[in-house]
């Protein structure tokens, strides 16, 4: 196929901006995570691109850790929004500011 | 043909993508973002990576995602449809957004990589299993994954490992309820655990 | 007692008058008055000791005040005759109107701050006399115009008087710019500003603008034209303050300057000078007849004789000048307390049209009244004679080697018309005739603190002059001597001596005709002013003086107002704005923007790696 690594490495770069725009943007807990989701995907595709570039497994294998840790993550930190939810009774991080008065 | 996938697959991903991070319901923003690991899935058949693009779907669409629709649920998350970010957020969100996304662009229009063409053949299987020669050619059978997990990278395997069981010993220890609700007539009606 | 003691402790023991009055006596009432007129009293003792036992050589004595790099300021005393005339002046007429006020200000409430005032002008003006250098003049010059200014506001909760004493000060001040320059420029070009240093120098040589420019001083404290709009005004201070510093000594503190500095004053200067103040003898003559006030009548009669000194300067005679200082200075102190006495009698009422009939019942002042009027029309034998007609035989000396001088005479000798008319037309009204008022019927003589004075001025006012013809001499011998020098050689030249009686007779009949004609125009005890009813728009002329303070008043709010709101908005921009509060809003903005990282926002920290990896770009991309 035509399809270079540059475009691969344009769309993962793309998918980076658009998971942290979602960050910036958002003042739903829930929704900046799903950004950070989004960026941990677009590094992956750059990743697997990389590899099949290079014609090693290498970048196969840290996708599959990026996978695992990813998951495990994603359930450690939504227990922590649960917590704080049970806490504050909101999700949205600029009322989450009570560290600092 | 595998150019109009890539086409494809690429704008969905993008597209998804996009509508997860602007959409005002929490579960709507869920359901694309399983579209968007779809569309993801996806590309990396396209790069010959089907174990990976599997994987995707099973954890990241099947379990992640799940989790993420059981806690919208758990929370209440009415009232943060209903608001909007105020015109500050936006006019200064979207700066960045353009700021990043210029780079990007301009990292792909200047050239990129160089050179940048996929070599052709992907080979099915492991030539050889102990060739001292690339052990770690990079093939579509799940066997790879296993050797290099289990000889080059056995110690992050094995770390990995652990990180779960952490992860799981912290997930039970965050949602735990530290105050016993009050039971009418009971003596001791708040239990520190 | 050394002459160097001797004569800081003339300059300081009113200070230390002034400053026992301030620190203690702000309320002291008769108590402050005793103190100033007791310094009045040691200082006059203290000028007649060193008057007395001088040798007559000229003597400098100085030390150095303040040392900036190579230049040094220096305070010293330079004593020579001009000085010991000077010195005698001011303590003699000092002494007598401190003696004065205590009689005039009986009913006012702050007599404190009234002495103080008066101690701090003595020390100021004893500053100007004993002076050697132009810095330590232009000092003593300008505390001269601050105690102005305190005692002209005496009576501050009247607006006029507070605008008097700023319109003096502010005039004046416009005056000391020329003068300061003067200053800058002589030390530029002759390295010194000591006036004895200066006087090996030059010869007369100087360069016409520098001369000019310190004359600039002289313009503004002896109120010539064009800075002559304030002594009219500083009428508003009390009658003493008056006579003292608007008549007597400050405002002949320029004319002393400019004998003092007259071998600076090249031939052109003094020239310009003699036109400026000839024109000014006339003008303000003229204007005294358009004023019904008695005491701004008698403020035009200053400004007018003023005019005569400065004319005597530019025509070459300093010493002539410093004669006719020294005469006016006694007869129009006289003038000025006699006026006071009737004020005071007559309840504060200042107009001479509602006066009238004062001779019945004040004869004292009535008496002194008359001799002092005596003196200033020229009267033959009497001390203003002496000094005025000299001035015009000068001019007349002068105009026979050059017939312009001519044109000055007959200035000169309508000026002693005016001076007639003015003076006739006051003692009519005032003293004779019917009283026009209640405050006038029922006046009566003032105390001895008030009439003691009136006498021995009035005696001076006589024969203070009488050292030039007679053997007898009511002033000291070292003060006569620089006087005698000038009036011999006009009197002796023989031009003059020829034309003796042709002048002599001039001057007595342009007298006689001006007594004659306000008996017979104003008529004694005149309830009205005759100038004022038949010819309006004359009277209209010289009551507005040439309307100069209208023009003045229009520039300043017209053009100077503008420039200054101009350059106050400019200052409000740029300095308060861009550079003051400019940085303080740019710190306070820095601060803001690194507050956020203290506040618990995730947004904020977001943003910040937004900054970091933008940074990173552009170094990636080799844009810093």
């Amino acid at each position: 196929m035509s399809i270079t690594l540059n475009e691969f490495l344009f769309v993962s770069g793309l998918l980076f901006t658009i998971g942290f725009l979602g960050v910036l943007l958002r003042r739903n807990t829930l929704i900046i995570y799903m950004g950070l989701e989004l960026m941990l995907n677009a590094v992956n595709l750059a990743l697997v691109g990389f590899s099949r570039f290079n014609q090693t497994m290498d970048g196969n294998i840290f996708v599959f850790f990026i996978i695992t840790v990813a998951a495990a993550e994603v359930a450690v930190g939504l227990a922590i929004i649960v917590a704080l939810y049970r806490k504050r009774q909101t999700v949205m991080v600029d009322e989450l500011n009570a560290l600092s008065h | 043909m595998l150019d109009f996938l890539f086409y494809l697959f690429s704008a969905l991903t993008l597209l998804s993508a996009l509508l997860v991070v602007v959409n005002r319901n929490a579960v709507n923003a869920a359901m694309f973002m399983i579209i968007t690991f779809v569309g993801m899935a996806g590309l990396f058949l396209l790069l010959n990576a089907y174990f990976l693009a599997v994987l995707q779907v099973l954890v990241y669409a099947g379990a992640v995602m799940v989790l993420f629709l059981f806690i919208i649920m758990l929370l209440d998350v009415e009232h943060a449809s209903k608001v909007r970010p105020d015109t500050l957020t936006v006019v200064a969100s979207g700066i960045g957004f353009l700021l990043l996304a210029s780079g990007v662009c301009t990292l792909f229009l200047y050239g990129g990589v160089e050179p940048s063409y996929f070599p052709e053949s992907v080979p099915e299987l492991p030539l050889t299993a102990h060739s001292n020669a690339n052990p770690l050619e990079y093939t579509t059978a799940a066997r790879s994954f296993g050797y290099g997990l289990f000889t080059k990278y056995m110690l992050p395997f094995q770390m990995t490992g652990f990180l779960l069981l952490i992860a799981m010993i912290g997930v039970i220890v965050l949602s735990k309820q530290y105050t016993q609700p009050n039971i009418a007539g009971s003596k001791d009606a708040t239990i520190k655990r | 007692m050394e002459l160097e003691t001797l004569l800081t402790a003339i300059l300081l023991v009113p200070l230390g008058s002034a400053a026992m009055i301030a620190l203690f006596l702000r309320r002291g009432g008769y108590a402050a008055a005793a103190v100033s007129v007791v310094a009045a009293a040691v200082i006059l003792g203290l000028s007649l000791t060193f008057l007395l036992t001088w040798n007559g050589v000229t003597q400098e004595v100085s030390t150095v005040w303040l040392t900036l790099g190579s230049y040094e300021v220096t305070m010293g005393f330079l004593v020579n005759y001009q000085t010991a005339t000077m010195l005698f002046i001011v303590a003699f007429v000092g002494f007598w109107i401190h003696v004065f006020s205590v009689g005039y200000m009986n009913e006012d409430e702050s007599k404190g701050r009234f002495f103080g005032g008066l101690s701090i002008f003595m020390f100021s003006m004893l500053g100007i006399v004993l002076a050697n250098n132009l810095i330590m003049i232009f000092v003593f010059w300008e505390l001269v115009g601050f105690s102005s200014y305190m005692l002209i506001a005496h009576y501050w909760d009247k607006d006029y008087a507070a605008a008097a004493s700023k319109k003096a000060f502010i005039v004046n001040r416009v005056g000391d710019f020329g003068f300061i320059l003067g200053i800058v420029w002589t030390y530029w070009q002759y390295g010194t500003t000591n006036l004895v240093l200066l006087d090996a120098q030059l010869n007369n040589d100087a360069s016409t603008v520098l001369g000019l420019l310190l004359a600039c001083g002289f313009i503004g404290k002896s109120a010539q034209f064009p800075l002559h709009v304030w002594l009219t005004d500083a009428m508003a201070g009390p009658t003493p303050v008056s006579a003292l510093i608007h008549a007597a000594t400050m405002v002949a503190a320029g004319v002393y300057f400019m004998a003092r500095i007259f071998f600076m004053l090249s031939p052109e200067t003094q020239e310009v000078i003699l036109w400026l103040c000839a024109a000014m003898t006339l003008f303000a003559g003229l204007c005294a007849l358009g004023q019904t006030d008695i005491k701004k009548t008698l403020a035009y009669s200053t400004l007018s004789h003023l005019g005569f000194m400065g004319a005597a300067i530019g025509l070459g005679f300093p010493s002539l000048a410093l004669l006719h200082m020294a005469m006016h200075a006694f007869f129009k102190a006289t003038l000025f307390l006699c006026s006071g006495s009737v004020i005071h009698a007559c309840h504060h009422e200042q107009d001479m049209f509602k006066m009238g009939g004062l001779w019945r019942k004040m004869p004292i002042t009535t008496l002194t009244c008359i001799l002092a009027a005596l003196s200033i029309m020229a009267v033959p034998y009497f001390a203003g004679f002496y000094s005025k007609d000299t001035i015009l035989s000068g001019a007349w000396l002068l105009a026979h080697t050059d017939g312009r001088y001519y044109v000055i005479y007959a200035i000169l000798l309508l000026a002693a018309l005016s001076t007639a008319l003015y003076t006739g037309r006051m003692v009519w009204v005032v003293f004779f005739g019917q009283s026009n008022s209640d405050n006038a019927a029922h006046a009566k003589e003032s105390n001895l603190f008030m009439t003691v004075p009136l006498l021995v001025l009035a005696a001076f006012s006589v024969g203070a002059a009488w050292f030039l013809e007679f053997d007898v001499s009511l002033l000291p011998e070292t003060v006569t001597v620089a006087l005698k020098h000038g009036y011999a050689t006009i009197t002796q030249a023989d031009v003059v001596h020829h034309s003796h009686y042709l002048l002599l007779g001039l001057s007595v009949g342009v007298m006689i005709v001006g007594v004659l004609a306000t008996f017979f125009f104003y008529g004694p005890g005149a309830s009205e002013d005759k100038l004022q009813r038949r010819y309006g728009l004359v009277y209209k002329i010289l009551h507005k003086h040439g309307w100069f303070d209208d023009v003045y008043d229009a520039y300043v709010v017209k053009v100077q107002q503008r420039v200054a709101d101009f350059f106050g908005f400019l200052d409000l921009i740029l300095i308060s704005g861009f550079m003051v509060r400019g940085t303080a809003g740019l710190a306070g903005l820095l601060s803001l923007v690194t507050r956020s990282f203290h506040v618990g926002s995730i947004h904020g920290y977001v943003y910040w790696f937004l900054a970091g990896v933008v940074i990173f770009g552009a170094f990636a991309f080799h844009l810093i």
